[in-house]
């Protein structure tokens, strides 16, 4: 160990006073922590508060304890809307992102591959509310789906798409892949691009070919994307909002509402703060457990490789 | 030293972040032109509405108030929901709108019950006095025996119909329940759709007709519990729009395309609608009383009196405190008089509460005659007449009924379900 030089001697704080140190540490820090507690930390606390009260957006909060979490899961049309939000999770990981993983395997290695994915990703440029107005007037009764059906003597013409309940939100949920799948196209694509080839062409060597080298060698190295795409598709389907309201605006009645609806409705139409604060909070629970369950589960299973 | 100025530098900039944030929303009174106390023609009213398309109106009336009182700095909200979320948050703040239109009703009752809704007691009595307004509009506009806010505007739900199909049917314009059932029967005999309806937004307007029509007393009982629900006459009414869509009266509620676009192509023969569909119509190039006409739905009941007429009123508020509140009421009460109202209604090619303007569409200004005449009896809209937690349940039921045209009696023991939870506490 060589004596400390002139240079090192310098750089060596002498007997820097610590407290100095933090203040000027909580000095830089505290903008954005302060940023944070107020859009972020504040927001939710005081959302969390107005679920325990009677609040019509006028005059002062009135405090009812866990009343409104009582009305909430006794109301049959909450119920009916978890049970929607429920259908959009599992659509959206089923279609979406299950059509995106086939137009990205599909088109890997192609030659012009973007020319086959880009149809699919224009979708994505338009809002949800835009989409819902879209396909509305294809879905409507009498409308360009059921037209079509006609022309082509093809059966399911009657079918009222956004009347009937739980049709009306699978035809929505199939509005939504018509949207999403293109860019989780997009996301496996560049993670097909990221796969090493040797291990591909070793797999290749030994004999495996078509499905099997999909199932054995390309979709575990897919795993980390699949798990961004994933969740992120579980979070996106928990709050979907746009694609209803711009279709059935959760109805008939309130039939095809989903969890984000409710809270809308509940809030700033029915001017039920407390109450729509509560389905807030139940969506925030729910959407917070789904994304901890599920990367915790799937980071578990990548650090077991 | 090169450390504390560091630290001077972070404490200081933190400060500025904070300060910045916190001063964000000014102190709500700029301007304040002409305000309390100064010349009302000066002012300029901070003024705010949900109708983000009528501005071009409210353009006419800056021109027709110009050098008699304030003039409006227009601000228009096109969603409803987030203009209603806006008006009630400006409240907590210092930035109180000086002029606003809302909703009457339930809405307006909560105002007026934090006391954030100027009065509008004189202004009233003069207008009456006047003659400008009658004394049935102001109870839509009464609480407590104090008056607030005055009308922006007066709507009444008439029957509008497709001339040409109904030429082509051979039908004439009904004057009893029979004959317009019987116009029904033989346009659907003709492979006609007779009669538009919706399962959202305007859900509840058949229940509205075929009540009032049937018994007003019961239509106007339940907006204050006094009639319940699954009452008999209720029941009737509901039955008699249940029968209706069972023979095919209505359009398939699935179909989404606007109403006056469908009135226009003849797809349906005639829609209720408020006179406010009568713009809608001009703007789609329709002529009044050539292409289509207008007429009052007759009563479901031959033996009633008056003829039911429903009515439908949109308040303009001045907001209690703000910052130009004086001059808001100088505009309010310039606002009932006939020349603002003949500005207002020639502009908005709209009917007007006040009997003394001038409506151009002859169509228009014979209904108001017709209606504010002796044989007709004014009820409040449904929306409005009814509690907001009665409303909400109704609605989701209307539309569901609508949509599926499912057993009446489940649906009025839904919505008195309500009805009786609301009324056990208020």
């Amino acid at each position: 160990m060589s004596l400390p030089t002139a240079r090192q001697a310098e750089l060596v704080p002498q007997r820097k006073p610590k407290n100095q140190f933090w203040l000027s540490s909580i000095g830089f820090v505290a903008p954005g922590v302060l940023l944070v507690a107020v859009v972020l930390y504040l927001p939710f606390l005081w959302t969390t508060y107005i679920s325990f009260t009677e609040y019509n957006g006028l005059g002062d909060p009135e405090f009812i304890g866990i009343e409104n979490f009582r009305d909430m899961f006794a109301d049959p049309a909450f119920l009916n809307s978890v049970l929607n939000t429920l259908y959009w999770v599992l659509g959206t990981i089923a279609l979406p992102v299950g059509l995106g993983l086939l137009i990205a395997v599909l088109s890997h290695g192609l030659p012009n591959a973007t020319l086959f994915r880009l149809p699919f990703l224009i979708p994505y440029a338009l809002s949800g509310v835009a989409v819902g107005v879209i396909w509305s007037f294809v879905l409507q009764t009498n409308g360009a789906l059921s037209q079509a059906l006609v022309f082509l003597h093809l059966p399911g013409s009657e079918l009222r798409w956004l009347l009937d309940a739980p049709l009306n939100t699978f035809v929505m949920i199939g509005a939504s892949t018509w949207q999403g799948a293109g860019v989780n196209a997009l996301l496996f694509g560049i993670g097909l691009q990221s796969i090493p080839k040797e291990p591909l062409e070793a797999a290749r060597v030994d004999g495996a070919s078509g499905f099997t080298l999909f199932r054995t060698m390309t979709w575990p190295m897919l795993a980390p994307l699949t798990t961004v795409v994933v969740g992120l598709s579980i979070v996106g389907s928990l709050k979907t909002f746009d694609i209803i309201w711009g279709m059935t605006k959760g109805g008939p009645g309130r039939v095809s509402e989903t969890l984000a609806l409710t809270m809308y409705k509940e809030t700033f139409i029915n001017n039920a703060y407390g109450l729509g604060a509560a389905v807030a909070l139940f969506l925030t629970v729910v959407t917070v457990l789904a994304s901890i369950l599920y990367l915790r589960r799937q980071l578990a299973d990548s650090r077991s490789i | 030293m090169r450390k504390k100025t560091t630290l001077a530098a972070a404490v200081l900039t933190a400060a500025a972040l904070t300060l910045a944030a916190c001063s964000g929303g000014g102190d709500g009174t700029d301007g304040g032109d002409g305000g309390d106390g100064g010349d009302p023609t000066e002012a300029v009213l901070s003024f705010y509405t949900d109708k983000a398309a009528w501005e071009p109106s409210f353009d006419d009336m800056n021109a027709a108030s110009e050098g008699v009182t304030a003039t409006l700095e227009f601000t228009g909200y096109s969603d409803p929901t987030a203009y209603d979320a806006f008006i009630k948050q400006s409240f907590r703040t210092d930035d109180k709108p000086d002029l606003f239109t809302w909703h009457t009703g339930d809405s307006l009752a909560q105002l007026v019950d934090e006391g954030l809704i100027a009065p509008t007691t004189e202004i009233w009595d003069a207008a009456i006095a006047n003659g400008d307004v009658t004394e049935e509009l102001a109870e839509n506009y009464t609480y407590d025996g104090e008056q607030y806010c005055v009308p922006l505007n007066v709507v009444y739900w008439v029957m509008y119909y497709n001339k040409a199909v109904f030429e082509e049917n051979g039908v004439e314009v009904p004057t009893t329940w029979d004959e317009f059932m019987d116009v029904g029967q033989t346009l659907v005999d003709n492979g006609v759709v007779p009669l538009h309806q919706m399962n959202i937004i305007f859900e509840f307007v058949w229940f509205q007709a075929i009540l009032a029509g049937l018994d007003p007393d019961a239509y106007n009982g339940l907006s204050d519990g006094s009639v319940s629900y699954t009452d008999p006459v209720v029941v009737e009414a509901m039955n008699i729009w249940h029968d209706m869509q069972t023979d095919g009266y209505f359009i398939d509620p699935g179909v989404t395309t606007d109403p006056q676009t469908l009135l226009q192509t003849g797809e349906v023969a005639m829609a209720y609608f408020g006179t406010f569909f009568t713009g809608q119509l001009t703007d789609l190039g329709m002529v009044s009383d050539t292409d289509y006409g207008i007429f009052t739905l007759p009563n479901v009941s031959a033996d009633l009196g008056d003829t039911s007429v429903v009515v439908e009123t949109g308040p303009l508020c001045v907001g209690a405190g703000s910052a130009n509140e004086a001059a808001a009421l100088d505009y309010s009460a310039w606002w009932m008089g006939v020349d603002a109202q003949s500005a207002w209604s020639e502009s908005r090619g709209d009917v007007s509460f006040n009997p003394g303007a001038t409506v151009t569409d002859a169509a228009l200004a014979a209904i108001t005659e017709e209606v504010n005449g002796d044989g007709f009896l004014q009820l409040r809209r449904y929306l409005e007449a009814t509690p907001t937690p009665i409303y909400t349940v109704a609605s989701e039921q209307f539309g569901a009924f609508v949509t599926n045209n499912g057993d009446p009696m489940a649906v009025l023991e839904a919505i008195q379900a309500e009805a009786d939870a609301y009324w056990a506490e208020n």
